[in-house]
């Protein structure tokens, strides 16, 4: 279980990325939205004991983050952003280096390391050097990392970024083959949706709600969303586009040439959300 | 202090020796310079300084290769995050710098092979010489990496850490008296360049070889700057950040 109490982070430039943040994870997998620079990496850093809060606290299982951090890092693995596996080395053995460094015996790393990567569909692959392997390949080293650590608690920031579909499908099964809680961030709100038990939404360094994704698009409950080029009431302006929330037999009623009819997804949350707080 | 000797012996095995087989080349272009200089410098002394070439010439390979390591850990912060991969672990800066370290001596041993068996054809090497020009070899690795890895602690961007590195390859290979007697410039020149871990390296094997008088000061002085360098890139490095 992950617990923050008003955890606030203000950099030295001055910049205020998280606002006295409060949340409790308990679920198997959680995931952070949020647009950039909402403090979604912020956040995870200072829970992976990367990064010190200004203020406030964090544990992990009931570990302080600050206080106990060298305790904290026997039970979490942390992904980080935009990571790269190391590319002279083959997947194998960047597993096998991941887990020395967390302490693990060279035998049994290595047995660890064979079983997750072909958990993860890299047994193919598994010495041939990372630099000849494709973006979803390289991202799943990092996920059997988590996999062969048997770590309590595996933070994934973004990890399909910049990843085409059928390779972010592939990640996204790896992330299920993780036995421990996971807490990913992500801007696809199909990811949150796809692998997720518990979402939670932040911008401006502010938690803005938190709860399952069905909860949390009851408001939108028999409606659709109508993407329009003409302004229609109620409706929110992005970019050049009015989107509205109406109801589905409202939306074909009224439907005009050149209107986009989408059925709701996590997404409409964010667009609402985000639109809210914007304007 | 709690080191990790595994992360530390993996770290060096992955980013030396296994490294080579894929990375070879490296090897041949780190040999460029102090072999192209060891050509120049007997071509102009007509061979009368060629020893002193073969001396620093192993000082410049061990320290090209520790500026490239240095550069090396400047990626995996920057551009591979594998620094903040491994903060999250319980390995700390030291045991990341050793394996560094580690890597870095394990990567020269192709070429440091090559300098000895050269030293020897020149009968430059004595037992003697040979265990202390690997101390030498080891020390200046580590101040060598450590004080690189330290100013490169504050570059945001590996495009600068690039153009860094070729300063520092071109005062601590050329400038420092690797090449050249240390005799030849005036002692208060020496101290400034003392500063430098190639010095005091370049100095001593100039001392072994018997070339030019032995300073044991300047072992001192690579002692000191092994320490002191190692200790403030413990302090600078990125590892859990405010």
């Amino acid at each position: 279980m992950i617990e923050a109490r008003a955890i606030t982070k203000r950099y030295k430039d001055g910049t205020l990325a998280l606002d006295g943040v409060n949340f409790t994870l308990n679920k198997k997998t959680t995931s952070i939205i949020g647009r950039n620079g909402a403090g979604k990496t912020t956040l995870l850093r200072i829970l992976s004991t990367q990064l010190l809060p200004t203020s406030g606290t964090a544990s992990i299982n009931g570990l302080d983050v600050v206080k106990a951090a060298q305790d904290v890092r026997n039970i979490i693995v942390s992904i980080p952003q935009e990571s790269k596996p190391i590319n002279y080395l083959s997947p194998l053995d960047n597993v096998v280096l991941y887990l020395s460094a967390r302490r693990m015996r060279m035998s049994e790393a290595k047995e660890a390391a064979e079983k997750a990567i072909k958990t993860v569909g890299l047994w193919k692959v598994r010495e041939k050097i990372s630099d000849e392997l494709s973006g979803g390949m390289k991202r799943k080293i990092f996920v059997a990392m988590a996999i062969a650590s048997k770590s309590d608690v595996v933070f994934l920031d973004e990890p399909t970024t910049g990843l085409d579909p059928l390779s972010r499908i592939e990640v996204w099964s790896a992330i299920k083959a993780i036995k421990g809680q996971v807490i990913l961030t992500t801007h696809y709100m199909e990811e949150a949706q796809a692998l997720s038990d518990d979402v939670l939404m932040m911008d401006k360094g502010k938690i803005l709600s938190q709860g399952k994704v069905g909860d949390l698009l009851k408001p939108f409950k028999g409606k659709v969303r109508v993407e329009s080029t003409k302004k229609k009431s109620h409706s929110y302006k992005v970019g050049n586009t009015y989107i509205s929330y109406i109801g589905k037999n409202e939306a074909e009623a009224s439907v005009m040439v050149g209107d986009i009819i989408k059925p709701i997804t996590l997404d409409d949350l964010f667009i609402k959300r985000g639109v809210e707080l914007e304007y | 202090m709690n080191l990790n000797i595994r992360y530390i012996l993996a770290h060096g095995w992955f980013t030396g020796l296994a490294a080579i087989k894929s990375s070879y080349y490296y090897i041949i272009a780190n040999l460029c310079l102090p072999l192209s200089l060891l050509f120049v410098v007997g071509v102009l002394s007509h061979g009368e300084l060629l020893p002193y070439a073969l001396a620093g010439g192993l000082v410049s390979m061990m320290v090209t290769n520790s500026i490239q390591s240095a550069g090396e850990l400047t990626q995996f912060r920057l551009d591979d995050r594998h620094q903040d991969l491994i903060i999250a672990t319980k390995t700390g800066p030291l045991d990341y710098m050793f394996g560094e370290m580690l890597g870095s001596f394990e990567w020269s041993i192709p070429s440091i092979l090559l300098y000895l068996a050269l030293d020897m054809s020149y009968h430059l090497l004595t037992p003697y010489n040979l265990v202390m020009t690997m101390a030498v070899c080891i020390l200046v690795t580590v101040a060598t990496l450590s004080l690189v890895f330290s100013i490169l602690s504050f570059v945001k961007y590996t495009r600068k850490s690039w153009a860094i590195s070729m300063m520092l390859s071109t005062l601590l290979t050329v400038i420092a008296p690797t090449f050249y007697p240390y005799t030849y410039i005036p002692k208060s020149v020496l101290f400034v360049l003392a500063i430098l871990p190639s010095t005091p390296a370049a100095v001593l094997e100039q001392g072994l070889f018997g070339l030019e008088p032995m300073s044991w000061l300047m072992l001192v002085i690579l002692l000191a700057e092994t320490v002191v360098y190692l200790f403030i890139a413990r302090y600078v490095a990125r590892w859990r950040e405010n």
